[in-house]
């Protein structure tokens, strides 16, 4: 047999071991179903974001006369594309989802702040709102899969910090709208929740309104830590609902740190009784 | 052209009104990430404050070797001297 480096052959054999071990909870829902699909859907997510990064998104730049036509034209293109890869996870049967409230996400100068508990809340998110800017992990724009699209649709990314506040100030001075997620990466489940002031403080320098997406999924599934073969006993149901606007007057009132800390806070404490609610 | 009595009377009063800190505990020596928990977000916020009132256009970038008040104090100095 062939010899595969350590952490592979580690991951393969967990692999194995996680199909043959008796669950706690009986599996329903099709399980060895979802299973299959749940790999080609990271399969096709790889490969379909690759090809759109690599050649699909470039063209449009390159045949796009003027560079912000071109980005909006990449930003339908994403949004378009995620938003066919919810529909087609949900028809392969991997997971349900609800969004209440979506006519409220895509308004000029509202950032759109939302909690992160799992892979693919961004994914609903552009493919919701697909004209927005969006606030993504550096890491995406060295990853050769994510990169293309990521410079192709204008994303900004988390740092060097004073780059992304001005990038991200920019933006929603020109009208455009804005999604962060403020915990910055996924939240580890049992962990209590630990946002970043970024949001807060972009949100008080610039946003016309700030609108919170609770989003929640039963049973949990695709959080930190935890590989794609994990997948939960039951099929996994997404809700997201779009909050009430945050009235940014009330903070504006004194200097930006202090202002931004207090919505901080605030936000904090909207969003922690949220990432709670789980099974 | 100020002072550097005067640049630090500037630093002290806008530490002071950015982030509710206690006019004492602004010192020289002081450590912005340690001693007064101003962090990269805040610094932003500062530069911005400052570069306000010496009416002069400063990146973060300029304040990289920053660390201490002092430190502050000295850059705020050395790019006022030079051209706008």
């Amino acid at each position: 047999m062939m010899r595969l480096p350590g952490r592979l052959h580690a991951q393969v054999s967990d692999f194995f071991g996680s199909l043959s071990e008796s669950p706690a909870v009986k599996r329903r829902d099709q399980y060895w179903l979802r299973l299959p699909a749940t790999g080609l859907c990271f399969l096709f997510f790889g490969v379909f974001t690759f090809v759109l990064g690599m050649l699909v998104l470039p063209l449009i730049r390159l045949l796009s006369l003027d560079h912000h036509r071109g980005r909006r034209m990449a930003r339908a293109v994403v949004g378009g594309g995620l938003r066919f890869f919810v529909e087609f996870m949900r028809g392969v049967g991997v997971l349900r989802y609800e969004f209440i409230g979506r006519e409220k996400l895509g308004r000029p100068g509202q950032i759109i702040v939302a909690n992160h508990p799992t892979l693919i809340d961004a994914v609903f998110l552009v493919g919701f709102a697909p004209l927005s800017g969006c606030i993504v992990k550096a890491g995406h724009l060295r990853n050769v899969i994510t990169r293309g699209a990521v410079i192709a649709a204008g994303y900004i990314p988390n740092a060097p910090t004073e780059d992304m506040i001005y990038a991200a100030e920019a933006a929603l001075n020109a009208g455009e709208t804005l999604l962060m997620f403020p915990e910055g990466t996924r939240t580890v489940p049992g962990q209590p929740l630990n946002m970043q002031r970024g949001a807060a403080n972009v949100a008080v320098r610039a946003a016309r309104m700030v609108t919170p997406v609770f989003i929640t999924c039963d049973p949990p599934t695709l959080s930190k830590n935890l590989p794609w073969y994990r997948i939960p006993p039951r099929r996994p149901k997404f809700t997201l609902r779009v909050g009430d606007d945050i009235d940014l007057a009330a903070y504006r009132g004194s200097p930006v740190p202090i202002a931004s800390r207090r919505l901080h806070a605030d936000l904090e404490a909207l969003f922690s009784g949220v990432t709670l609610v789980r099974d | 052209m100020k002072s550097r009595q005067e640049i630090y009377d500037i630093v002290r009063k806008s530490l002071v009104e950015l982030f509710e800190l206690e006019a004492p505990s602004v010192v020289p020596e002081a450590r912005f990430n340690d001693d007064l928990e101003i962090d990269s977000i805040d610094a932003v916020d500062l530069v911005d404050h400052l570069s306000r009132i010496f009416e002069k256009r400063v990146s973060p970038r300029d304040f990289r070797s920053v660390h201490t008040v002092q430190d502050l104090i000295d850059c705020i100095d050395r790019l006022q001297t030079q051209a706008p």
